[in-house]
C-alpha cells in the first residue's frame, strides 16, 4: 500500500469517527430557550413616558432644563430646541423606541439587539456580561442583560447627555441610569423603565410603555440627513441652505 | 367622579402625544390646522424622501395656482397602504390640505382621492 493510500485511509477513518460521534448523544446539549421576546414592535401612540402617578421628581435643574427645551410640537418649528431635529441626532433612548417607526428585538445566546427603522440605529444589549469599564458616553448607551424567569432585565449607562429621553425634552445628564424590564403579555410587548439621575431627577421614577406586535417584520429603509433637513427647510419655510445639498 | 376625571385626562393625553408623535417638524406652527383646503389638482410631483414626503400640486381650475405639500415619512404613510408609485407628475386628482401660516404655498396633506375614488389619507 502507498504512503498517499495509507493517508486517504487514515483520513476515512477520523471523518467516520467524526460523524458518528455528532450523532451518538454525548455532545453538549443546546442551552435552554430563552424567553421569547423577539419581532417587529410598534408605539400604538398615545402614551407618555411619565410617572404612573404624580410628575417627575425633577431636581431644580432638571426641572429648569424641561423648561428650556421647546419641542417641535409645541413651540415655533423654527426655534425649536430639538437636538434630533436641529442636528439631525440620532434619538437616543427611551425616545427612539418612542417613535411611531417600527423596531425588531433579535434575540441570540450572547446579545439581544434592538433594531429601530427610524434612521436605521440599532441597540445591542450584551446578555449576561458587566458593563465595560471604559464606559463612555454614547447615543444608545452601554446595555447589559440577564433573564429573569420571562422577563429580560437592561440595566444601562453610558447615555450622551444631548439627547432627550422622549421628544417632549425630558432631559438627562451623564449619570444616567436606566433599569429596564422587557417582557410578552400576549400580542403586546411591556417595558418598564426605572430612571435614576441625580443630577436631573430628586429619586428613581418609573414609567411603563406598551408596544404593539406588527405581522409584517419587513422595515423600510429611511435615513433622515442633514440634506434632508435643509432642503425641508429650503422648500417649506423658505430658509436658504448654508451649504450645498444633495438634491 | 374621580373615575371620569381619570378618563378625561387619559383621553387628553391620548390626543396631545397622537399630535405629537404624528409630526416630526410641529404642523402646528407651520400650517393652519384647523383650515381644510379641497381643491381638483394635477400632480406636479412627488418626490419619496426624508424627513416627509413632497407632493407639488397645480390647481385644475387656475394653472398658476401651485402649492408644496408635505406627507408624513415613507415609513409611515406605507402602513396607510401609500407606496413610492401612489402618484405620479399629470394625475388629476382630489386633494385636502391645511394651507401654510407664513403664506408660502406649502401645506400638509390630509387625504387624496384618485379619480376611481380610493381615498388615501396622510
Amino acid at each position: 500500500m502507498s504512503a498517499r493510500w495509507l493517508v486517504a485511509l487514515m483520513v476515512g477513518v477520523v471523518a467516520a469517527a467524526a460523524v458518528g460521534c455528532a450523532g451518538d448523544g454525548s455532545a453538549t446539549p443546546a442551552p435552554p430557550r430563552s424567553p421569547e421576546v423577539s419581532g417587529t414592535w410598534r408605539n400604538p401612540g398615545g402614551q407618555a413616558l411619565r410617572p404612573a402617578s404624580g410628575d417627575v421628581p425633577f431636581t431644580p435643574w432638571g426641572a429648569e432644563q424641561a423648561k428650556k427645551e421647546r419641542p417641535t410640537f409645541s413651540s415655533d418649528f423654527r426655534e425649536t430646541t430639538d437636538p434630533a431635529v436641529l442636528y439631525a441626532d440620532p434619538n437616543g433612548y427611551p425616545r427612539i423606541i418612542m417613535h411611531p417607526m417600527k423596531f425588531k428585538l433579535v434575540q441570540t445566546n450572547d446579545y439581544v439587539y434592538q433594531l429601530f427603522e427610524y434612521n436605521q440605529n440599532w441597540r445591542q444589549i450584551a446578555l449576561n456580561k458587566t458593563h465595560a469599564p471604559d464606559d463612555v458616553p454614547t447615543w444608545y448607551g452601554n446595555a447589559v442583560g440577564k433573564w429573569d424567569g420571562d422577563t429580560l432585565v437592561v440595566d444601562s449607562t453610558g447615555y450622551k447627555p444631548s439627547t432627550w429621553l422622549d421628544s417632549r425634552g425630558l432631559p438627562h445628564t451623564d449619570n444616567l441610569h436606566i433599569i429596564e424590564r422587557i417582557r410578552r403579555e400576549g400580542e403586546m410587548l411591556l417595558v418598564e423603565l426605572t430612571f435614576e439621575d441625580p443630577g436631573a431627577f430628586t429619586k428613581p421614577w418609573s414609567a411603563q410603555l406598551k408596544f404593539e406586535r406588527v405581522d409584517d417584520g419587513a422595515m423600510i429603509e429611511t435615513i433622515y440627513t442633514i440634506s434632508d433637513e435643509l432642503r425641508f427647510r429650503e422648500r417649506f419655510l423658505g430658509v436658504p441652505a448654508p451649504i450645498p445639498i444633495r438634491r | 367622579m374621580c373615575r371620569y376625571v381619570s378618563i378625561l385626562a387619559g383621553a387628553i393625553c391620548a390626543l396631545l402625544f397622537s399630535t405629537a408623535t404624528s409630526a416630526h417638524h410641529g404642523a402646528t406652527s407651520l400650517y393652519d390646522v384647523k383650515k381644510e383646503t379641497t381643491l381638483k389638482v394635477t400632480i406636479t410631483e412627488f418626490t419619496w424622501t426624508n424627513p416627509h414626503v413632497e407632493v407639488g400640486i397645480a390647481s385644475v381650475e387656475d394653472k398658476s395656482a401651485r402649492w408644496l405639500l408635505e406627507l408624513g415619512s415613507p415609513p409611515n404613510i406605507s402602513n396607510r397602504g401609500w407606496t413610492a408609485k401612489s402618484l405620479k407628475p399629470g394625475d388629476v386628482v382630489t386633494v385636502t390640505f391645511n394651507p401654510g401660516l407664513r403664506g408660502m404655498r406649502v401645506g400638509r396633506l390630509l387625504k387624496v382621492v384618485l379619480p376611481d375614488g380610493k381615498e388615501l389619507l396622510a
